[in-house]
């Protein structure tokens, strides 16, 4: 209920900012391949591997406009929890520059690290009740692959991004963006570590564009 | 026999010698078999006796490197599920790999001062190889083993294995030394998928072999890309011996073999075996050089004992050969002599017989030839007398003369035609065409023509034989023996005398008995009366030539028959022929006709 409060107490505080921008947005579906395993809850998915392509099950891409825009001074920080030896979410979209901390929230020991060029560190190992929470800032746009040394089964997802305009699909691959600026843009959907389809966009003060990715 | 033995002596020593040399022949042919024989068996013997040490070496080795490769093959399947390991492999961060790694691999590396048991465990060295099979390199390599550009680039693989590959690299740490160092490549799959995602290369100072029980000088080596590498041999041997095997590995596909070679003018055995069969390195051999000193001691000295074995032998043999050649030349010497006798007999025989034969045979043709030169004049002699004598106008006693002539010139023809048919006789031209023929029917016949001829005394004639006596034989010629005998009986018959004729079945034969009264033949002339030309001292008033006992003896004779003079004394002459029963042999077996 708190958190519910917050958010529309920041969707209040974002209005002056963004009502000029207020109508412009997006929609469409993007095409994601075929799920084969059972549904799962809405909120529950994992990362896997196949041919060294990570991507999520059930299948989901991130839709965001490519462009340059000016950073904000502070963004909100994200957290990706160890719960039940998962990362949750498995797979999470920030903009350049956002914290994120990594709560433990099991009984046993987790080292969470990342070798990936995007970001590279090593939390160690750490009890779920460490405090400060540990956390990283992620500075440089790209995929960031997260394990646990401890158990190697793990895996999350960070997908850095330079834009602040990002959301996930459902898992039927549709997806609404508001609040864009209005210009040329390049649409693009991540699907899995090794694809991310674009289009290029012209966006018009209060229209909503329609985009399928096929 | 003085003189016999004389010149046979030489015969006998000369007998003795060739007894001798055969035996010295089968003495050292088997001599020359027992060697052959030994020989072989003390190589094959070595030989599969070094072979044995060989593989129970190589044996050894095998279970040391399994448990080595197992060793490794558990360390890698727990490496790949290190999650930083997959981390710095799936995640492009192959510098993170050996950092990752060390904790992990740091007990495989030699450490200062290892135990005996874990020597061999102890890696050189080791390196990952990325997905398409180059080595990653380290970035601190002397963490992981030191390695030149040139032994790290024998580590890279087509395409990483799915399976452990054993290999092995040429190291060279200075100018001058080399090593041979033996590699695992031991693959690494994904955790999550399955897929070799890298391999992880160990690289170990190879199993020596010690070759304990072959004794101090066994060598033993690894032949590698057409080169040997046995540190115990100088540099010029190594190339030697490395260039012989790399021949006959590259014409065989055995993966192990063995053959002889000459190190340093002595006698080695070779074996060599693939040390990694069907492994993506190039192939290695384990090579392994046995002297063969003790094997070619071994045979020294039994060709020693088989050679003194054998003069033992022989030299009995010849001791053997005196007594034996002694007690068996005696005999041998008298049969020499016989038979040098015997042949010498045989010699003239055989002269005597070759010129009786011819003279034989020249009389023969002599006489053939006599009667057909005489026949054609006499033929000429009697058609001119019976021309005159069909002529007229001569005076009575004339006719009287040319008949006697004529007579004359017809007894001159039945000469000739006895001479003929001795002289045939002789040459052995007659052949009898042998069939039944009916002695009594010709019998009647001649007692019936006997009484037709002229000047014929008057005679009694007694005759006992049964009707239908058959003996075999021709009966132009039969009928010649009969009339022979009968006319023989009236002509030397007195006048009333007595003519008797009889026959009978005896044992197989028909005998047939003529006698006749009259005066007897003188005893010393009985012996020749069956002689040519021979008239039994009767007067010279009874015709005849002389031939004609003769010729009927021949005759008989051919007959398989006889004709003998049974007695003539006493007013009482009788003869004897014997003939055989029609269809009855020469032996007196049945035949069925």
């Amino acid at each position: 209920m708190d958190a519910r409060r917050i958010v529309c107490l920041k969707l209040i505080l974002a209005i002056p900012c963004i009502s000029a921008l207020a109508d412009t947005a997006v929609e469409g579906r993007v095409a994601l391949p075929k799920s084969h395993s059972a549904p799962v809850q809405a909120k529950r998915y994992e990362i896997v591997t196949k041919g060294g392509v990570l991507s999520t099950q059930p299948p989901l891409a991130v839709v965001y406009l490519d462009g340059a825009f000016p950073r904000p001074a502070s963004l909100p920080v994200k957290q990706v929890e160890q719960k039940d030896l998962t990362f949750v979410p498995a797979l999470l979209p920030i903009q350049v520059g956002t914290k994120v901390e990594f709560p433990n929230l099991d009984d046993t020991y987790h080292n969470i690290f990342s070798y990936s060029p995007a970001k590279r560190f090593d939390l160690g190992r750490y009890r779920p009740d460490e405090r400060p929470i540990p956390s990283e800032v992620f500075n440089t746009p790209g995929l960031v692959t997260l394990r646990c040394d401890i158990h190697e089964h793990m895996r999350g997802l960070i997908l850095v991004l330079d834009t602040p305009y990002f959301v996930m699909t459902d898992t039927d691959g549709r997806f609404r963006l508001r609040g864009l600026p209005s210009g040329r843009y390049t649409l693009k959907a991540w699907t899995n570590s090794r694809t991310t389809r674009e289009q290029p966009v012209e966006l018009k003060n209060g229209e909503t564009l329609h985009v399928d990715f096929q | 026999m003085i003189s016999a033995s004389g010149p046979n002596k030489p015969k006998a020593r000369s007998f003795r010698t060739k007894l001798l040399v055969a035996m010295m022949l089968v003495v050292s042919g088997l001599m020359a078999l027992a060697l052959y024989l030994a020989q072989r068996h003390v190589t094959a013997a070595a030989r599969s006796n070094l072979q044995q040490n060989f593989q129970a070496e190589l044996l050894s080795l095998d279970k040391m490197r399994e448990l080595r490769n197992a060793t490794l093959a558990e360390r890698c399947g727990a490496l790949a599920s290190r999650p930083r390991i997959h981390a710095a492999l799936e995640d492009n961060a192959l510098d993170l790999l050996y950092p990752s790694a060390k904790d992990e691999l740091r007990d495989l590396m030699e450490t200062a001062q290892p135990s005996q048991a874990e020597r061999f465990l102890r890696a050189k060295f080791y390196r990952f190889l990325d997905p398409v099979g180059e080595v990653i390199s380290p970035p601190v390599p002397k963490d992981v083993g030191e390695l030149s550009p040139k032994a790290e680039a024998q580590l890279t693989l087509e395409r990483l294995p799915k399976t452990q590959q054993i290999g092995y690299i040429l190291e060279t740490p200075d100018a001058t030394d080399e090593v041979v160092d033996e590699i695992v490549a031991v693959p690494i799959f994904s955790t999550e998928t399955g897929d070799v995602i890298s391999a992880l290369v160990v690289g170990f100072k190879p199993f020596e072999l010690i070759g304990k029980a072959a004794g101090a000088g066994m060598k033993s080596g690894i032949w590698l890309n057409g080169q040997l590498h046995m540190p115990s041999l100088s540099k010029s041997s190594q190339a030697a011996l490395g260039s012989e095997i790399a021949k006959t590995i590259t014409n065989s596909d055995r993966v192990q073999s063995n053959f002889r070679v000459n190190l340093d003018g002595a006698q080695q055995l070779l074996f060599y075996k693939r040390l990694n069969p069907t492994s993506l390195f190039p192939p290695a051999y384990e090579i392994c050089v046995y002297p063969l000193a003790d094997s070619v001691a071994q045979l020294h000295r039994l060709r020693w004992q088989i050679g003194s074995v054998g003069v033992l032998l022989l030299l009995g043999g010849f001791l053997a050969s005196q007594f034996v050649a002694a007690r068996l030349s005696l005999p041998v010497e008298k049969l020499a002599v016989d038979s040098e006798k015997d042949r010498a007999q045989r010699k003239r025989a055989e002269i005597a017989l070759a010129s009786t034969s011819e003279k034989l045979k020249r009389s023969t043709r002599y006489s053939a030839d006599a009667s057909h030169q005489l026949k054609s004049p006499v033929t000429v002699l009697r058609v001119g007398l019976e021309g005159l004598l069909h002529r007229d106008g001569f005076k009575p006693e004339i006719y009287e003369e040319l008949s006697a002539l004529l007579h004359h010139t017809h007894r001159l023809t039945g000469v000739i035609d006895d001479l003929l048919l001795l002289s045939r006789m002789d040459a052995g031209h007659i052949e009898l065409d042998s069939k039944p023929v009916n002695l009594s029917q010709i019998i009647e016949e001649w007692l019936d023509d006997l009484g037709a001829l002229p000047d014929s005394p008057e005679v009694k004639i007694e005759k006992q034989f049964p009707a239908d006596l058959c003996i075999a034989g021709e009966k132009r010629y039969t009928s010649l023996i009969v009339q022979n005998l009968l006319e023989n009986a009236r002509k030397y018959n007195r006048p009333g005398g007595l003519i008797r004729v009889t026959a009978v079945r005896s044992n197989g034969e028909v005998v047939l008995t003529v006698g006749n009264t009259g005066h007897p033949i003188a005893r010393d002339a009985q012996e020749h009366i069956f002689e040519r030309f021979h008239r039994g001292g009767t007067g010279s008033h009874i015709s005849g030539h002389g031939l004609g006992l003769n010729l009927a003896r021949e005759l008989a004779r051919l007959h398989d028959g006889d004709l003998r003079l049974v007695r003539s004394e006493d007013d009482w002459t009788e003869f004897e022929a014997r003939f055989l029963i029609a269809g009855q042999t020469y032996d007196g077996a049945t035949q069925t006709t």
